[in-house]
């Protein structure tokens, strides 16, 4: 068999790599261990959230798949952080656990140019440092031009739940070693990482009298253009921990896996499992645990809030002091996988490996944790192999783009020793970087690349040119005191004594821009109604324009330092100033770039002064 | 790819050209060892001399004996630039030194550019930025006050109180993160009020920061006296009853235009220069002031205004002067000292009560105006703690506030914590182009460009 691209491992990365590579019109060849786990919520039963919910929007406008496979799934939709603005504004759902597979089988299998390959792959094929294909546990051999190697938890995966471990990636499901060893053999380095999952229980066990609901918004918004309508099917349910609670679980804590190998210093932002919360918030008395159900059609319900690997002994007697949860039945225990990753600064920012060509790595093998980090690296990877196939430049997003091109410009440069997850911190340009302005960003580089259907670039082109014309209407417009004032009164801003423009009033940060329109008359309500999101988009333009408009002046000098290239072959030796941790960096990574160099950490600004000179 | 840029070696005179006992000579890069040895012959060479010890020779020109000097040798990377480094004392004045750069050029060193040492010490990770600054400053210095305080800021303290606010930005900075990165549901809002008081504490700390730039600028530059007065009120005897008392006299200079005569007196420990303003002239009783603009540029940049008058003439010319200097340049804090009391006949009765009554000539009164302009010079150092800021520092300081400012604004305005987090970031990026932390050529640039030639 031969083929163009071979991905390994069916997961959120695998999918759409495949997808992606199979829609440039590649011969793709996925190959997985089992048909029935591709596209499995191995973890929560959830997709989006804070910074995720970015990551997912931009995989929908690059024509990713993960999106529409939520809204086909979704039992409930929800935009986080709407109370603190529009930047952080985030897309979640919650979606049945087992549709999600399903759906998702359906569209890899519908998706023409790839074949499902149910196979164990043992080992990859290489000749004079290239990639030629790969060998199956029962000995075949594939030929391809390009791999992906998207594994995710399972090489050499070992689970642990208090002091006990086994073997495997993920419950019933057995690890692989043979690739991760020979991959060592070519000089890539490898560390290794832990994740862990909470408890799931039994939803006929809960009290749920005394237990807040969490409803989904009304209307529900899906997350793909693609989707014209999705509805909120059940409620999750919040509860919380006690001191009580706490004092149970760190009588554990000598038994728990987690704590010896945990990271320090990471600070509050990422606190993944609950001893870590307890330990790092002592002053904390309780938190928020949310019941998750994990479908329609199964009684499994997921503990959000609550992961961990204590032994089983010390989270049955925990969860038995959180309130609606003192007869919980426990259907699986919590537990940590702990695996192989690479260090992704071995790669290129088209996320191929530099030591073999035409082999790429995308999810959790480059140390993320996540499915919208996973799907965002496996869909980058899938472009990439196919424009390798096709001898085209990699397509690289910048940090000024994407939150895409921050997650893989941090892996490359960072090298974190924690698994890495998105934040929206993390981008210096968050406020341009909105979910309002994420198809503008990236939806007509999708259609260059062959991503995405002439239907859905048009619905996005009328939506484009509806913002614009609204736009300029607000600078054009006139309003009178009398129209204005109604709406500021109830907006408690103070009213306006003279006529002036849209614009003008639309600035001030309470008063909604549709509110407005409607007092004005402009443009008719029906109109307005199919537009909505377009109407809260401008709004966001105009009441922080100032704003946007120093994002933008950064950005410009931004991209004056990711032009100042440093050669691939330029001697950090010769340079004696530099400190030894930068120069050892900074022969390890070559950045580009000196903006690159930049970002760097052990890279002070004192070394990149010294290189400034040196390459002036 | 350029040459690197400690390949070669330099030279220049470290001490101020003029006449002066002795001069020293600072060679610094790979070859200076070599360079001095091939001219240096002494009881030891400069090869075999032991480092950071004195030693004494001849300095070599061929066969020709130029001078005898002593010199030190400081070997990589334990010197000031980091590189090797000789330092050669030789008897001052022109001919000398000149003869023996010469002699080092011919051999291969290169003249250093203005602040080229400090460069290659930053460089070669032998100071921080505001270390370098700090050498700047010194090398500035014109008071002893300023010097001590200079001499502080290169141990850190500069940096350590900077670091301070920079822990307590973060710290706010990360509160707002916090909250933005996580749902509704697991975490919080952080207090409003207590947010905005951290805001302020920060404001409050940078702008006293910067405050302390206006009094460092007269520990580093001296205090400054704009002496006006016509040409018969006894200046000169004044200056000179004014430095007679201290015996040191440190410059007396000639002013570049020429329009001018500054001279310098040092009262406890602060330096204060006294310029006296050409160009006042009388046509019958109409005052005719010539070459206002650079009087008037004087007169702005003074921190006191000395009215010098002649009491025996009357009281009629200081007081119309003053008039007439406020109607040109505004307002501005003067002393009018009624010079030539010895000539008075009788007591006046209508001498203002500020005013000082004053002989050169006798000494009497000048005790009380040194003790007049000590007094003003102290007041304009207060304030100065154990930190020096540069007028860049303290630019940015303010840059600073006016983000901390809009943070404040955006709060009270109800602006949501994505857009506070902007001018939050922003004002981070600023402290850390104050340190240097963060990359950014220009200031680079801008601090080297302060040095002269030697450091």
């Amino acid at each position: 068999m031969k083929f163009d691209t071979l991905v390994i491992g069916g997961g959120h990365a695998g999918i759409e790599a495949s997808v992606a590579a199979a829609r440039m019109g590649m011969k793709v060849g996925l190959v997985t261990m089992d048909i029935n786990t591709l596209g499995r919520l191995s973890c929560n039963p959830s997709i989006g959230g804070s910074a995720k919910g970015h990551l997912a929007k931009e995989i929908d406008a690059l024509g990713g798949v993960m999106p529409r496979i939520a809204d086909a799934s979704g039992i409930q939709f929800k935009m986080l952080n709407t109370s603190k603005g529009p930047a952080v504004w985030s897309p979640r759902s919650q979606n049945d656990k087992d549709l999600y597979p399903l759906y998702a089988q359906n569209l890899v299998l519908s998706t023409p140019g790839i074949t499902i390959i149910p196979e164990t792959a043992e080992e990859i094929l290489v000749k004079n440092d290239a990639v030629t294909g790969l060998r199956t546990a029962s000995g075949e051999e594939i030929y391809a031009r390009t791999v992906i190697l998207c594994s995710g938890t399972f090489l050499n995966a070992v689970m642990w739940t208090g002091m006990t471990n086994t073997e495997g990636g993920r419950v019933g499901e057995r690890a692989s070693h043979k690739i991760s060893d020979l991959l060592a053999a070519y000089g890539l380095e490898k560390g290794r990482l832990k994740t862990g999952t909470p408890p799931r229980i039994d939803k006929r066990s809960i009290d749920l009298s005394g237990l807040t609901p969490h409803n989904g918004d009304e209307p529900p918004c899906p997350f793909s253009i693609t989707t014209k309508r999705v509805k909120n099917w059940l409620a999750c349910w919040a509860t919380t921990t006690s001191e009580q609670t706490h004092d149970i679980l760190r009588t554990g804590f000598d038994r728990s896996p987690m704590f010896t190998g945990r990271i320090r210093g990471a600070g509050p932002r990422y606190c993944p499992s609950i001893e870590d919360k307890i330990d790092r918030f002592s002053e904390k008395s309780s938190h928020i645990i949310v019941l998750e159900p994990e479908g329609m059609s199964t009684d499994t319900v997921y503990v959000n809030g609550f992961s961990t690997s204590l032994p089983p002994d010390i989270q049955e007697a925990g969860l038995r002091t959180i309130p609606g949860l003192q007869n919980a039945k426990i259907l699986r225990h919590g537990y940590a996988v702990e695996y192989d990753f690479f260090f992704p600064y071995q790669l290129t920012f088209g996320l191929e490996t530099k030591a073999i060509s035409g082999l790429f790595f995308a999810g959790q093998i480059n140390g993320t944790s996540g499915y919208e980090e996973a799907a965002s690296q496996g869909l980058i990877a899938g472009i990439n192999a196919a424009r390798k196939v096709r001898g085209e430049d990699p397509f690289v997003l910048s940090r000024s783009e994407a939150y895409i091109g921050v997650l893989i410009d941090d892996l490359v440069n960072k090298n974190t020793e924690e698994p890495y997850r998105i934040f929206t911190s993390l981008a210096e340009y968050r406020l341009l970087l909105r979910i309002d302005t994420v198809y503008d960003r990236l939806l007509p580089k999708a259609h260059t690349l062959g991503l995405i259907d002439g239907s859905i670039e048009a619905r996005w082109r009328r939506s484009y040119e509806f913002r614009q014309r609204l736009s300029s209407l607000t600078e054009t417009t006139k309003i009178q005191p009398a129209a204005a004032n109604p709406v500021l009164v109830e907006s408690n801003e103070d009213v306006i004594p003279e006529t002036t423009t849209l614009a003008t009033v639309a600035r001030r940060p309470t008063v909604p821009l549709r509110r407005l329109l409607d007092a004005v008359g402009v443009l008719s309500p029906t109109l307005l109604d199919e537009h909505n999101d377009d109407v809260v988009a401008v709004q966001t333009e105009i009441r922080y324009d100032g704003y946007i408009k120093k994002q933008r002046r950064d950005v410009e000098r931004f991209a004056l330092n990711e032009q100042l290239n440093i050669s691939s072959t330029f001697d950090y030796d010769r340079v004696s100033s530099l400190s030894t941790e930068a120069r050892e960096k900074l022969k390890r990574i070559r950045p580009q770039s000196l903006g690159q160099a930049s970002r760097i950490p052990g890279v002070s600004a004192a070394d990149v002064s010294i290189l400034t000179l040196y390459l002036k | 790819m350029t040459t690197l840029p400690t390949s070669d070696t330099i030279c220049a005179r470290a001490t101020p050209p003029g006449i002066a006992g002795l001069a020293v000579i600072r060679l610094s890069g790979p070859d200076a060892i070599a360079i001095a040895d091939r001219h240096i012959n002494g009881r030891v060479s400069p090869n075999e001399a032991m480092a950071r010890t004195v030693h004494q020779g001849w300095w070599m020109d061929g066969d020709v004996r130029i001078d005898e000097i002593t010199y030190v040798v400081f070997t990589a990377p334990k010197s000031y630039t980091g590189e090797h480094v000789v330092e050669v004392s030789c008897h001052g004045g022109y001919f000398v030194t000149e003869q023996i750069l010469t002699s080092l050029i011919g051999d291969g060193a290169r003249l250093a550019e203005p602040g080229e040492f400090t460069k290659r010490a930053f460089m070669n990770g032998k100071m921080d930025l505001t270390q370098v600054e700090a050498v700047a400053d010194i090398l500035h210095a014109e008071s002893r006050v300023g010097a001590r305080t200079a001499a502080k800021q290169l141990a850190g303290g500069f940096t350590r109180r900077l670091t301070e606010t920079r822990e307590k930005l973060i710290g706010v900075l990360g509160l707002l993160e916090l909250e933005l990165d996580f749902s509704e549901e697991d975490v919080e809002f952080v207090d409003r009020t207590h947010l905005r008081n951290s805001v302020q504490e920060i404001i409050n700390a940078s702008i006293n920061l910067a405050g302390t730039a206006s009094s460092a600028e007269v520990l580093r530059s001296g205090f400054t006296c704009a002496v006006v007065g016509f040409p018969n009120a006894g200046k000169s005897s004044l200056f000179n009853a004014l430095l007679s008392r201290e015996r040191a006299i440190v410059s007396d200079v000639e002013g570049t235009t020429r329009d001018y005569i500054e001279e310098t007196i040092h009262l406890h420990g602060f330096s204060v220069r006294l310029i006296d303003t050409a160009g006042l002239r009388t046509s019958s009783d109409a005052i005719e002031v010539q070459g206002m603009v650079l009087t008037r540029s004087i007169i702005e940049q003074a921190n006191l205004v000395v009215i010098v008058n002649d009491v025996s003439q009357g009281l009629h010319a200081s007081a119309s002067l003053v008039d007439e200097l406020t109607r040109q340049v505004g307002p501005f804090d003067a002393v009018v000292v009624q010079n030539k009391s010895d000539l008075l006949q009788s007591e006046l009765s209508d001498v203002g009560t500020n005013d000082l009554l004053v002989s050169a000539k006798t000494g009497s009164g000048i005790d009380e105006l040194r003790d007049l302009l000590y007094d003003r010079v102290k007041v304009s150092a207060e304030g100065i703690s154990d930190v020096l800021v540069n007028a860049r520092q303290a630019q940015l300081l303010q840059q600073l506030v006016v983000c901390l400012r809009s943070v404040i604004t955006g709060m009270d305005e109800g602006l949501s914590s994505d857009y506070l987090a902007v001018d939050l970031r922003a004002a981070l990026r600023i402290l850390g182009d104050v340190t240097g932390e963060v990359w950014d050529p220009d200031v680079l640039e801008h601090v080297f460009s302060r040095f002269c030639i030697g450091k």
